[in-house]
């Protein structure tokens, strides 16, 4: 189902359907969210839509930094994410892969996944560090979210459904809007076409086949001269794994006062830390940097691709933004590519 | 729906003083009800507001209205652990994971390999098999420790020595003159006395790290293969339920996935052994 209008339009409509403790989040200029309460004034700005990701992971609004996984219900709960980004609605299949699987059900997760609208928008503008196109993304989303606004031009965006919870929202509240014109349609397809020219350019020295990630990084894990390397301006802050919209690593923290009044915290957990594969007794799966380093990368394209059939890298770039070692996962798995070729030549 | 991270509440009926460092708790839950696991599978200890850790019971699984579990000190939460008395509160959450696959065991020679308080786990898996000795070829514990003053459940050995179908060899890695008449050396050179018929045969290794890799490197050396050679893989798992990566070995969630595997399971993972 699409529909064509204004953002603020949609702003205004949105913002009025869910009452008391709903929240909806708008993207702000400088890459952040602004939280709005329904009764709120609301600053619209409309460019914000049209740039990339936020600074924070979407994992942050299902997977907090730091929650109760004991005490964490709340009435009336409901939040709507505004301008979410294809990069980030891949790496939310992830999380649903561990925290929802069919073994156990995280109740925390759950409670939130099943209580937020996801609003998501194109990329008609990616960044030097985007790189969906490299690990098989698109900078637009496929499927995964209940509603997209996707850019034809100044004032007007294309509103269409990805879900049965989009369609009812279209149907009950966007039905007075008129459906696209042709020409909307081309127009929004073009600007598509264009932010992928622009993606493919950016990243033609690091391209890849997309099955070759895997291959590469499976085949480099014995290259251990490439890993150090790779590593050594690596402080292990853990800047990339927390900022990571799909890294999901956390550690129970036991906070009980006593066996009758219980808390614990689920709290965010890196695998570059030196504890993080520490057991009693003193010793550590993987105790030296290269090691750790090395597991990220063998996570990301190895383990969680045997494990689910796809890469838990979807190419948002945030871990080249925040490294302060300017370590970019793109010239690693190149660098690698290389080491590799020439060995199976030999 | 039950929150997969509340703990069950259980109080400690029964404390045993092993050695220096390690103990045995007996666990029996507060609300009266049982506590079923198989053998291999491990549970979450809670120490209320202390900390939660991974433990796998000592006792045997046809005992549901109790279970012992068997605990070295060895950091922050089993310090305080030990420091609780008879009648303290803890919480348990579990069972988790794949136990031992008894009933492959059956019409076969089981060699059990264990290596100070690895012992524990292999005491759930003995008392396990002495329910039904009749369905095994032979069972050979091999047990090594630190020193005779480190062995766990030295009461129990004389009990066991009688048991038709058992045969028990025991090593330390020093001692003092006098105090020791079984073997002195780590416990892979009780594998070079061992008798069994290795075409028919299934080891069980439990261990520290070092300890397990040495002892599968000697039973690959023996002629078992890989698929032949069951490890009780270690790693600090903080939720147990496949979730917060802790436990994570190449693609594997031990606590999940494991935490028994095979050796052919394990022999192309990555950094097995730490």
């Amino acid at each position: 189902m699409q529909k064509v209008l204004s953002y603020k339009d949609f702003v205004l409509k949105i913002k009025n359907i869910y009452g008391e403790n709903s929240y909806l989040f708008l993207p702000n200029l400088d890459n952040t969210y602004t939280k709005v309460s329904f009764n709120d004034e609301v600053n619209i700005e409309e460019k914000s839509l049209n740039k990339i990701r936020m600074v924070d992971p979407l994992k942050t609004f299902f997977f907090k930094t730091k929650e109760d996984i004991l005490n964490f219900e709340k009435e009336n709960f409901f939040q709507i994410i505004v301008g979410v980004k294809s990069c980030d609605i891949t790496a939310l299949k992830i999380l649903d892969k561990i925290f929802l699987n069919k073994d156990y059900v995280d109740p925390l997760y759950r409670f939130y996944r099943a209580r937020t609208l996801i609003v998501s928008s194109d990329c008609p503008k990616p960044e030097k560090n985007c790189f969906c196109n490299l690990v098989g993304g698109e900078p637009y989303p496929v499927d995964g979210y209940d509603l997209n606004l996707s850019y034809v031009e100044e004032g007007r965006y294309i509103l269409s459904s990805g879900s049965k919870k989009g369609d009812e929202i279209i149907e009950k509240y966007f039905s007075d809007f008129n459906d696209p014109y042709k020409d909307d349609i081309v127009k929004s397809d073009n600007l598509r076409i264009l932010a992928k020219q622009f993606l493919n350019e950016n990243n033609k020295d690091y391209f890849l086949d997309i099955e070759d990630y895997y291959k590469i990084v499976k085949d480099g894990y014995d290259l251990e001269d490439n890993w150090k390397s790779e590593s050594i301006t690596c402080v292990q802050c853990g800047g990339c794994n927390f900022i990571c919209p799909s890294c999901y690593c956390f550690l129970i923290r036991e906070n009980s006062e006593s066996y009758e009044q219980q808390f614990r915290d689920k709290v965010w957990d890196v695998c570059h830390s030196t504890g993080y594969g520490r057991v009693a007794g003193g010793g550590n799966a993987r105790k030296y940097k290269f090691q750790r380093f090395r597991n990220r990368y063998q996570c990301k394209f190895v383990y969680r691709k045997e494990n689910f059939d796809m890469y838990a890298c979807t190419g948002c770039g945030r871990c080249i933004d925040v490294c302060p070692g300017k370590i970019d996962i793109r010239k690693v798995i190149k660098n690698l590519s290389c080491s590799v070729r020439v060995i199976d030549k030999v | 729906m039950k929150n997969i991270y509340t703990p069950i509440t259980a109080k400690i009926v029964k404390i045993i003083n092993e050695t220096a460092n390690i103990k045995t708790f007996t666990f029996k839950r507060l609300d009266g009800e049982k506590f079923p696991f198989s053998t291999g599978q491990f549970i979450e200890l809670t120490v209320f507001g202390i900390g939660e850790a991974p433990f796998t019971p000592s006792s045997s699984p046809f005992e549901t209205e109790m279970i012992d579990v068997t605990i070295m000190r060895a950091g922050r939460m089993t310090e305080v652990l030990h420091s609780m008395k008879e009648g303290d509160i803890v919480g348990l959450r579990g069972p988790y994971g794949n136990g031992y696959p008894v009933k492959d065991f059956k019409d076969k020679e089981i060699l059990i390999i264990g290596g100070g308080v690895g012992l524990a786990p292999l005491r759930s898996l003995l008392l396990t098999l002495f329910a039904t000795m009749n369905d095994y070829k032979k069972v050979v514990l091999s047990y090594g420790s630190k020193t005779p003053q480190d062995i766990v459940y030295k009461y129990l050995f004389p009990e066991w020595r009688k048991i038709k179908g058992l045969e028990i060899m025991r090593s330390v890695d020093k001692c003092q003159e006098g105090e020791w008449d079984e073997t002195t050396g780590v416990v892979t050179c009780l594998l070079d006395k061992v008798n069994v018929n290795i075409k028919n045969s299934v080891a069980v290794v439990c261990g520290p790290p070092i300890m397990m890799k040495f002892t599968t490197i000697k039973l690959i050396g023996m002629g078992y293969k890989p698929e032949q050679i069951y490890l009780s893989m270690e790693r600090n798992m903080s939720c147990g339920l496949g979730k917060c990566g802790h436990c994570q070995i190449g693609s594997y969630f031990i606590c999940k996935d494991g935490p028994v595997f095979t050796w052919e399971q394990l022999k192309n993972i990555p950094e097995p052994f730490e």
